[in-house]
């Protein structure tokens, strides 16, 4: 059983708080990913799961255990560190035995486990290098070798795959995904690259300043951020946000501080005339030749899309459209939004109103 | 005249315009070069000549002076006493490194710990380090005296026969080793200690997690880690314990007996009480070579164990 429980878990340097009151239930074979801004406390987190610093408040629980004062080789953990942390006179076999041995496991099932790793990080023609003759990804994948091997109930990744190139981070993607499948162990896995957490999650738990802004699965909180902090943090290119207010009639219109009417499904009656922002993805924003007049200011193709930032009244929207368009600075087009897929938020708070 | 004779002409012609031009270049690089090499020449060159020619000499002061060749070295090969204080010395050496090691080591380690007073403990340590020989020499004297001496006070407290220490031939090496070790283990500490605050932080976690206790992670870590500054105190130690004088000479003078003459002792006796300097001198060099090899040892523990951990290429 590795279930693992973070109820009202707290963390303070002294008089500064790092973490405030981070609940989160992680069921077991679960595969969590922590996202948030750099500094906003993800490693901290880690780093008290794994036992490495002391938890001010709040319990953290593997099973039905509370662990806060266990040491951390009592907690069947393996960890890979954001700074990789390799021993730096030991080889890289030695670095991915070292573990296996400690815990007295007999030579012939080190040695498997150890070259069945090796094989699956392309790590074999390295094994009897140091540490510091090896590139940043090189290093990294043997800091993923020494967990892999380890066989734990709970994995804690800390940008894991920070530094491979576009083609091994993808690869390396899938064999994190394989490996879980197989070993069936709970994974908590820090991460700042929008796709990893999106396609690799069973869930997302977004932190912002030490707090959960929002948990849930990927397209959940993709289709229906809970704050406003989540509707802008998740996605890329990121949500287009609207200062204004509803109007005051009742009817279903937001009515932009810069006088632009956006026609919206539904407003409840009780937040007529209530200040508020709405956000819109790029992709929920169309051309079409009866909407609202836009400006071109730049055209970005990437290839399989093209994304343009338009001028609307003062209000700069950014667009993702499929189509290979040619427009050039300048140019005015119409665009429509898709009216089901805006979302509003709170003036004050930023939290998340029901259309 | 053939071609070929013609070609070689050539050549040879060609050559010589070169050598020529690398004339011109070495004669200007002289001046640079002369000063520096006048003098190393007189201070280290000629005293080594010297000395050698002195150890295949029979010189003593105030008589003539003529040439023996290796005389005065097959005459140590049968030199009993030059044969024990060799093994003397090298047990000597032995224990006044292996004893300071040890005590700096765990010094180190202990005053690496966040403690209250720490600056203030370390100071205290480092202490005798600072002492000159001579005032060494005159408090342990003191401390050793069989009857009036704390140290066998000491050892009455918790039930000990008292000891001769420094006056017995049994315990007199053993003694001195324990104010070599009293005086230089700060020094064994210091350079430890450096070593250890140059240690990364992040394996420690690592091993944490993979499962090391605090034994473990000192010898599979801290250990290897800090090799490279263990052994250049090492190095250190073993050259100065070999070369040790002033103390034992101060305290004991060799003695009981010769029990504890080493070779340095012995070669100042044979030079400056016997007079004989060719024979000294050839004390001299073969204790020079001993020291040398010694030392060519340990630089190839290190260079081995710093090619392993990336401290040298
Ligand atoms: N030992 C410490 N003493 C004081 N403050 C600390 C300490 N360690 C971390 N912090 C602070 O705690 C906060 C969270 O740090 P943490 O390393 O968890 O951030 P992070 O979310 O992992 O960021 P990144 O994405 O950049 O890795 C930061 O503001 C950091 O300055
Ligand atoms: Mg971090």
């Amino acid at each position: 059983m590795a279930a693992v429980t973070l109820s009202h878990v707290g963390k303070s340097y002294g008089a500064v708080g790092v973490l405030h009151g981070v609940s989160v239930d992680i069921a077991d074979g679960e595969f969590v990913i922590l996202v948030g801004q750099s500094g906003c406390g993800k490693s901290t987190l880690l780093r008290m799961i794994a036992g490495l610093e002391s938890v001010t408040s709040g319990d953290i629980s593997i099973g039905d255990r509370v662990i806060n004062d266990l040491p951390p080789k009592d907690r069947d953990i393996a960890m890979v560190f954001q700074n990789y942390a390799l021993y730096p006179h030991m080889t890289v076999r030695k670095n991915m035995e070292f573990g296996l041995k400690l815990r007295g496991t007999p030579r012939a099932e080190i040695n498997e486990k150890v070259a069945h790793a090796s094989a699956i990080l392309g790590l074999e023609s390295l094994m009897e290098r140091l540490p510091r003759e090896l590139s940043g990804g090189q290093r990294q994948r043997v800091a993923m070798g020494r967990a892999i091997v380890r066989d734990p109930q709970v994995f804690l990744f800390d940008e894991p795959l920070s530094n491979l190139d576009a083609k091994l981070r993808v690869h390396m993607r899938t064999e994190i995904k394989a490996l879980h499948q197989r070993l069936g162990a709970t994974v908590i896995y820090v991460t700042h690259d929008q796709i990893e957490a999106m396609t690799m999650a069973d869930k997302i738990v977004v932190m912002h300043d030490g707090r959960i802004a929002q948990q849930g699965a990927p397209l959940d909180i993709y289709d229906r951020p809970a704050n406003l902090f989540v509707a802008q943090f998740i996605g890329s290119p990121s949500m287009n946000i609207l200062d204004g207010q509803f109007a005051g009639d009742g009817s279903a219109v937001f009515i932009t501080d810069k006088g632009v009417h956006i026609l919206l499904a539904n407003v409840p009656a009780e937040n007529a005339g209530r200040p508020a922002k709405i956000g819109i993805r790029p992709e929920h924003i169309m051309l079409n030749d009866s909407g609202i007049a836009a400006r071109v200011i730049v055209t970005e193709p990437t290839g399989s899309e093209t994304q343009l930032t338009l001028d609307v009244d003062g209000h700069e929207l950014v667009v993702l459209i499929r189509d290979r368009v040619d427009y050039k600075p300048n140019d005015v087009l119409k665009i429509g939004l898709a009216q089901n897929h805006i979302h509003a938020f709170d003036a004050d708070s930023g939290s998340r109103l029901t259309l | 005249m053939t071609l070929a004779s013609a070609g070689e002409r050539r050549a040879s012609q060609q050559a010589r315009r070169l050598s020529g031009s690398r004339k011109v270049g070495r004669i200007s690089y002289w001046p640079f070069v002369l000063p520096a090499l006048v003098v190393v020449s007189a201070v280290v060159v000629f005293p080594w000549a010297f000395t050698l020619w002195m150890s295949v000499s029979e010189w003593k002061v105030g008589e003539p002076y003529h040439f023996v060749g290796f005389a005065n070295y097959l005459r140590l090969l049968h030199d009993q006493r030059f044969l024990q204080s060799i093994g003397r010395t090298l047990l000597y050496t032995v224990l006044s490194v292996v004893a300071p090691m040890v005590i700096g080591t765990l010094a180190a380690l202990l005053f690496n710990e966040k403690m209250p007073a720490r600056g203030l403990l370390r100071g205290i340590f480092v202490m005798p380090m600072m002492a000159t020989p001579v005032a060494i020499a005159l408090v342990w004297t003191m401390m050793f005296h069989p009857q009036l001496g704390v140290l066998n006070y000491l050892l009455s407290l918790i039930g000990l026969d008292p000891q001769d220490w420094v006056f017995a031939p049994d315990t007199v090496i053993a003694s001195l080793v324990m104010v070599e070790t009293w005086q230089w283990s700060p020094l064994v500490m210091l350079i430890v200690l450096g070593g250890l605050a140059s240690l990364p932080a992040d394996p420690y976690e690592s091993a944490r997690i993979d499962g090391a206790n605090a034994f473990q992670r000192f010898w599979y870590l801290t250990l290897p880690m800090i090799l490279p500054f263990l052994l250049v105190a090492m190095t250190i130690r073993m050259i100065d314990a070999l070369k040790s004088f002033d103390i034992i000479y101060a305290i004991t003078q060799g003695g009981p007996g010769t029990a504890s003459e080493t070779t340095n002792l012995y070669l100042y006796s044979v030079a400056f009480a016997y007079a004989e300097i060719g024979y000294g001198s050839a004390i001299a060099v073969l204790f020079f070579l001993l020291i040398v090899v010694l030392s060519l040892v340990l630089l190839h523990v290190r260079e081995l164990s710093g090619r392993i951990l990336g401290t040298t290429k």
